[in-house]
């Protein structure tokens, strides 16, 4: 059994390794910079952009923000949705060729759509960050709404539980868990599409830099931001395991 | 078929420990020409239970034992109310036709059927919970059942932390929370170990004799049947018929345990074997 301590120190020596390779080679001109940039390039620019000249914030707020909102719009309204079809079926069959086809499409495509109706500015990233969320969570409230165990629902009708008890007390806390693994996925895919929109076209945000700094040929820029990105969706996985562990504490 | 008849009061010699006043007592289940078929009316109609009267004393444990798909389980969810299906024939609870939620029964199933996001002491007050009763009274009794059976200890773990012995000991504080007269039990340890089993069946005499309530019990072991009951009925393979009322007359209280080594269990046994392969057998 190796020590988490040891586990944690081989990563360090890798990466640093690797990094080190990287500028070395870098430097060299075996690995050339113009298209691949340098860890100290790399460096630089977040170092301008966080603390000299601090332009950064302002973008990175602006992503976590509509992903935020989005997140957050999405995901009630699913939820709200699937509690809807769960208690009407039929409205569920009625929606469900419509939702089908919406879920199906290729949602960034809808970008220059919302662009012309929302403008530059914060909405139309929501439009497609929600237009992504939406239909997770609420696939997962439906499934997780539907796969309640019956053995629970045939005892707690023959103990007398009124159907609002039985919602309350049975079905929706089953459900939890799997509306739950949704909203994980919600949340990654409202980044996504967040960016995704900041990338063909916004005011602010990681994804209008990083379409900027690509056009520029800001080749430490580009690799500054993708690290970035990469460590806001780690931080959101993190958060959302750490939420589930206390949430889900009887799993 | 020779049908037995079934006077309440001619039945009871095995309720040694039982008041003389639960004779005179109406029936607590009372089954008359019950005929149960379902898709009733289509081409496709199947006749479940066949002309079936049944009737139980106040405290008494009686068991149904049959092949599966001899109606065992639609007889206790006609009792339940659960059963919405028509069916012929008069069946009563306490004198009132079966509703679904009666609070006069209680209820168990096979799989212990705990609620995963809660306790083991919340599982054990969940039917008083949706009975209404005020959260101190249901927390207090939870927790005297708990230790009743052997969870004192364990009122704070989620069902995931208990074995399935514990789980279902659980489920017995869960079903004996309640002060329903009517205990109706579909099979609750068909799915333990044989150690598992004959613990829990001592458990659940014990409680038996401390709740002193009506059980009818469905289950497929007839040795189950015999330590448990007052009386054993034998039902058929499909159509349910009753074939056998057989009286327990082992005094009581019983040792499970003991009785796996006692001859009057065995010839009882026999007997009981040789009217369900009677049963299984009638129609072939």
């Amino acid at each position: 059994m190796i020590k988490p301590f040891r586990i944690t120190l081989g990563h360090v020596v890798f990466i640093v390794a690797l990094v080190a390779l990287w500028e070395f080679l870098g430097a060299r001109g075996v690995i050339d910079p113009t298209f691949a940039g340098r860890p100290s390039g790399i460096a630089s620019y977040l170092w301008r952009g966080f603390i000299t000249d601090r332009n950064l914030w302002n973008d990175l707020s602006y992503t976590i923000a509509a992903a935020a909102i989005a997140f957050v719009g999405g995901s009630l309204t699913a939820i709200l949705a699937g509690l809807l079809f769960t208690m009407l079926p039929g409205l569920h069959r009625a929606c469900e060729p419509y939702l089908s086809l919406l879920n199906a499409m290729p949602r960034i495509a809808l970008v220059p759509l919302f662009l012309l109706w929302f403008g530059l500015g914060i909405g139309s990233k929501i439009a497609v960050a929600i237009s992504l969320t939406f239909f997770i969570v609420l696939a997962a409230t439906v499934a997780g709404i539907r796969g309640v165990n019956s053995d629970h629902l045939v005892l707690s009708r023959a103990l007398g539980a009124s159907p609002g008890q039985i919602f309350f007390k049975v079905t929706l806390p089953s459900a939890v868990p799997v509306i739950f693994s949704g909203l994980r996925l919600g949340l990654v895919y409202a980044l996504l599409g967040v960016v995704g929109a900041e990338l063909i076209a916004a005011e602010h945000g990681l994804g209008q830099v990083l379409a900027y700094l690509q056009s520029t040929f800001d080749m430490d820029g580009v690799m500054a931001l993708l690290l970035l990105l990469a460590l806001l969706g780690l931080s959101i996985t993190v958060a959302m395991n750490w939420l589930e562990k206390k949430l889900l504490v009887w799993q | 078929m020779s049908r037995p008849a079934v006077a309440p009061g001619a039945q009871i010699a095995g309720l040694a420990h039982a008041p003389p006043a639960a004779v005179d007592l109406p029936p607590s289940i009372a089954i008359h020409d019950l005929t149960m078929r379902f898709g009733a009316g289509t081409a496709g109609a199947v006749l479940a239970v066949d002309n079936v009267s049944l009737s139980l004393a106040p405290g008494e444990f009686v068991s149904l034992v049959g092949p599966s798909g001899c109606g065992k389980t639609t007889i206790l969810n006609l009792l339940t109310g659960l059963l919405k299906d028509e069916a012929e024939g008069d069946v009563r609870v306490l004198g009132k036709p079966p509703h679904e939620g009666n609070p006069d029964i209680a209820y168990m199933l096979a799989r212990d059927s705990l609620l995963p996001w809660r306790t083991a002491l919340d599982n054990a007050a969940f039917g008083m919970e949706v009975r209404g009763l005020p959260k101190r009274e249901r927390d207090s009794r939870a927790r005297d059942l708990l230790q009743q059976v052997g969870l004192g200890d364990f009122a704070d773990k989620f069902p995931k932390a208990l074995s399935h012995g514990m789980r279902q000991r659980c489920a017995l504080a869960r079903t004996f929370a309640l002060d329903s007269p009517v205990l109706l039990m579909d099979e609750p340890f068909g799915a333990l170990d044989a150690q598992t089993k004959l613990t829990l069946e001592d458990l659940l005499m014990q409680l038996w004799s401390a709740h002193r309530k009506t059980v009818v019990f469905v289950t497929h072991d007839l040795a189950e049947a015999i330590a448990l009951s007052d009386r054993v009925i034998v039902m058929s393979a499909r159509p349910g018929r009753i074939v056998a009322d057989v009286p327990i007359d082992l005094p009581r209280p019983r040792d499970v345990r003991k009785l796996q080594t006692d001859h009057r269990f065995h010839d009882l046994y026999a007997r009981l074997w040789r009217l369900l392969e009677q049963g299984a057998s009638a129609h072939d």
